[in-house]
């Protein structure tokens, strides 16, 4: 049998492609070259690698191009292409005590041991549209600031210590480091689901999807029963160097040296709770610079850890902040579902005559 | 040296395209496993696929690792071989790995659906991969994953009995319409993707294999055949199928098919046809079973 008569949809299809294409390629515009998406819009292709779970500027800088600015698309690219390379092998654990550090704040303490670094953060920027006049196509209107480093603009090599160790030295918070180092849950090889230890609930967060989690964590932390205050005891950003295990030689080599936000958190524990004594301690770690991430996922981690099942806190945590996820099942509803309408139609009808004929 | 030790080391170039062989070994394990307990939710760890999740990326991860080069291959969506979504997931699967297109559900050796089961009765050596949107039956009963797969593991059904009895004290029947709950082989409730209620008696002690594949939920499970699935349903409440007294396809005047409504003439839904086009078009040509006797009773 001849596939003629199913010739239809592939047609239909080809042309919707052809129509992408001709907006992607058209145009009067220069094309965009990876190096102006990865030097001039970092941000978005940071946030790609870490919902795409995957570190690799140039191919999400390419997902950001193909998707036309759509982040979520460029996530799902990246992730899909994760899928066709074979999983070699793991990094050996990365301490990010040795993260040298290009940001760090503390707002927990006015003068933290190892000192503050503000770093490049347009936190105090003033938030006004710069409306200055656009150069010739190419041109920079701005001049690249050219002024002195100024001596703080570098932590001492020795900023290692940590405010987290000052406190737990103190008896003030929980010791939650695993002392038997189980291998970590990766949930790209078995799912994320209630009852996965915290590695698990760390790897979900850290390829959630930006928006959702700043949303659970607006909506959660905030309600009654978390009333105590939350003050992050560190937010940082810097290189991590990430090392493998020399398949030839057997000795660590570095392959890589990812940028990457990290952010610690407490609170009290929340009143009217018995044991007031200590605080409560989230951690988070994401690829490049994406501090709210960072910040929303230490709150979350501090709070499944307190509280997992009330609102169910832990389930949503694993499996409702997924981008790909979320936006994939959302945008399903656009597929032809006439064969179980029909189905649907003919129950809301047979309740119709059950119940004699009126609405 | 190095060079051949790090060529081992990698091991097999990948296939260019989609997946990886190794990862297709996990998908295939985790179908065996399925197939070994009969309706239980197998966790695997399902991969991204080149098509958004809920789009059918679970089939799709089951139905490549299961084709190959000489296999024929059958793509429906709704029962239609030329929607979008089918030959989309066809020309995919056929560009990977170079199987043979296939519309006649006789000659398939895979059939990868959506919300379907081709009313030709499958038969000994096929492979039916349904595409599951939510894998879970009793998500609509508790939320606590915890608590529905204690459920599952002691067999308690009890608030499942309960769910469908107040369906019927408060509507007269029972609503659930595509997807209807099973019961497999006497043992763990499943939901059979959401096909009509129509193809729920298909799966039982079918002749071919069913593998259901929910990709955002990472489950996979499956009915091996000659196995039995009983819709979920009481002693005085026979299970009812999607049945519209006097309406017939349009096209092959079946009655005995599933069927979807169409515009008339006047723009009004009022006519019917065939949601499988492959066996349409073949009781057209007096190519496919005849006409069973019209339904009459609301049963089956």
């Amino acid at each position: 049998m001849g596939y003629s008569g199913v010739r239809g949809g592939q047609e239909a299809i080809e042309a919707a492609e052809r129509l992408v294409e001709r907006a992607r390629f058209g145009g009067h515009s220069r094309w965009l070259e990876l190096d102006q998406i990865t030097e001039r819009l970092g941000p978005a292709v940071d946030r790609v690698m870490g919902e795409g779970g995957l570190w690799a500027p140039h191919l999400a800088a390419r997902a950001v191009r193909q998707s036309q600015g759509d982040l979520l698309e460029a996530a799902q690219l990246l992730r899909a292409h994760r899928s066709t390379l074979p999983r070699l092998g793991y990094s050996l654990p990365a301490d990010t005590a040795e993260l040298p550090a290009v940001r760090r704040v503390a707002p927990a303490h006015r003068n933290p041991p190892g000192g503050q670094l503000l770093g490049r953060s347009a936190d105090f920027t003033p938030r006004l549209l710069d409306l200055g006049p656009e150069g010739p196509a190419g041109a920079h209107t701005c001049e690249v600031p050219n002024g002195p480093d100024l001596p703080h603009d570098r932590l001492p090599e020795s900023a290692g210590s940590d405010p987290e160790a000052v406190l737990r030295d103190a008896g003030l918070l929980p010791d939650r480091r695993n002392t038997d180092d189980p291998e970590p849950y990766d949930i790209t090889r078995a799912p994320a689901r209630p009852g996965t230890p915290r590695s698990a609930r760390l790897s979900a967060m850290a390829r959630a999807e930006t928006g959702s989690l700043t949303h659970l964590w607006y909506t959660c932390g905030r309600s009654p029963r978390h009333q105590s205050p939350e003050i992050p005891l560190e937010l940082r950003r810097g290189r991590l160097p990430l090392r493998v295990t020399h398949p030839h030689t057997g000795r660590p080599v570095t392959v890589a040296a990812v940028q990457v936000t990290e952010a610690r958190t407490v609170r009290p524990i929340a009143r009217p709770r018995p044991d007031g004594t200590r605080f409560d301690l989230g951690y988070g770690l994401c690829f490049g610079e994406n501090e709210p991430k960072a910040l929303a996922m230490a709150g979350l981690d501090l709070l499944v850890h307190r509280d997992p099942h009330t609102d169910r806190l832990e389930q949503k945590v694993l499996i409702a902040l997924d981008g790909p996820e979320a936006s994939g099942f959302l945008e399903h509803l656009k597929l032809p579902h006439y064969v179980d309408f029909r189905s649907t139609m003919e129950r809301v009808q047979a309740v119709r005559a059950a119940a004699g004929g009126r609405a | 040296m190095n060079d051949q030790l790090t060529a081992r080391l990698a091991g097999p170039p990948p296939q260019p395209g989609i997946f990886d062989e190794l990862s297709k070994r996990e998908i295939r394990r985790a179908m065996l496993s399925g197939i070994a307990i009969p309706g239980y939710q197998v966790p695997f760890g399902s991969r991204e696929m080149p098509v958004a999740r809920g789009w059918g990326s679970g089939g799709l991860q089951a139905t490549l690792s299961l084709v190959g080069e000489d296999s024929r291959l059958k793509v429906i969506d709704q029962g239609e071989d030329a929607g979008v979504n089918a030959s989309n997931l066809r020309r995919l699967v056929v560009s990977h790995v170079g199987c043979e297109e296939e519309t006649d559900t006789r000659h398939a050796d895979i059939i990868q659906s959506r919300h379907r089961i081709p009313e030709q009765p499958l038969r000994d050596g096929q492979v039916l991969v349904l595409q599951v949107p939510g894998a879970e039956p009793l998500a609509g009963i508790v939320r606590d994953m915890d608590e529905q797969r204690r459920m599952h593991a002691e067999a308690d059904y009890a608030k499942m009995w309960v769910r469908l009895y107040e369906d019927v004290v408060h509507n007269g029947l029972i609503t659930a319409a595509a997807g209807y709950p099973v019961l497999v082989e006497g043992r763990y409730i499943m939901t059979p993707s959401p096909i009509p209620r129509w193809d729920v008696p298909k799966l039982d002690r079918s002749e071919a294999i069913t593998v259901l594949s929910a990709g955002r939920e990472k489950r996979i499970f499956a009915v091996p055949p000659h196995t039995s699935v009983v819709p979920l349903t009481f002693e005085d409440r026979p299970f009812e199928v999607e049945h519209t007294p006097g309406a017939a396809c349009r096209l092959c005047g079946s009655a005995d098919t599933y069927i979807v409504q169409e515009p008339a003439a006047d723009g009004r839904f009022t006519t019917w046809v065939c949601s499988d086009t492959d066996f349409c078009r073949r009781r057209r040509t007096g190519d496919a079973p005849a006409p069973a006797q019209p339904v009459q009773g609301e049963t089956a």
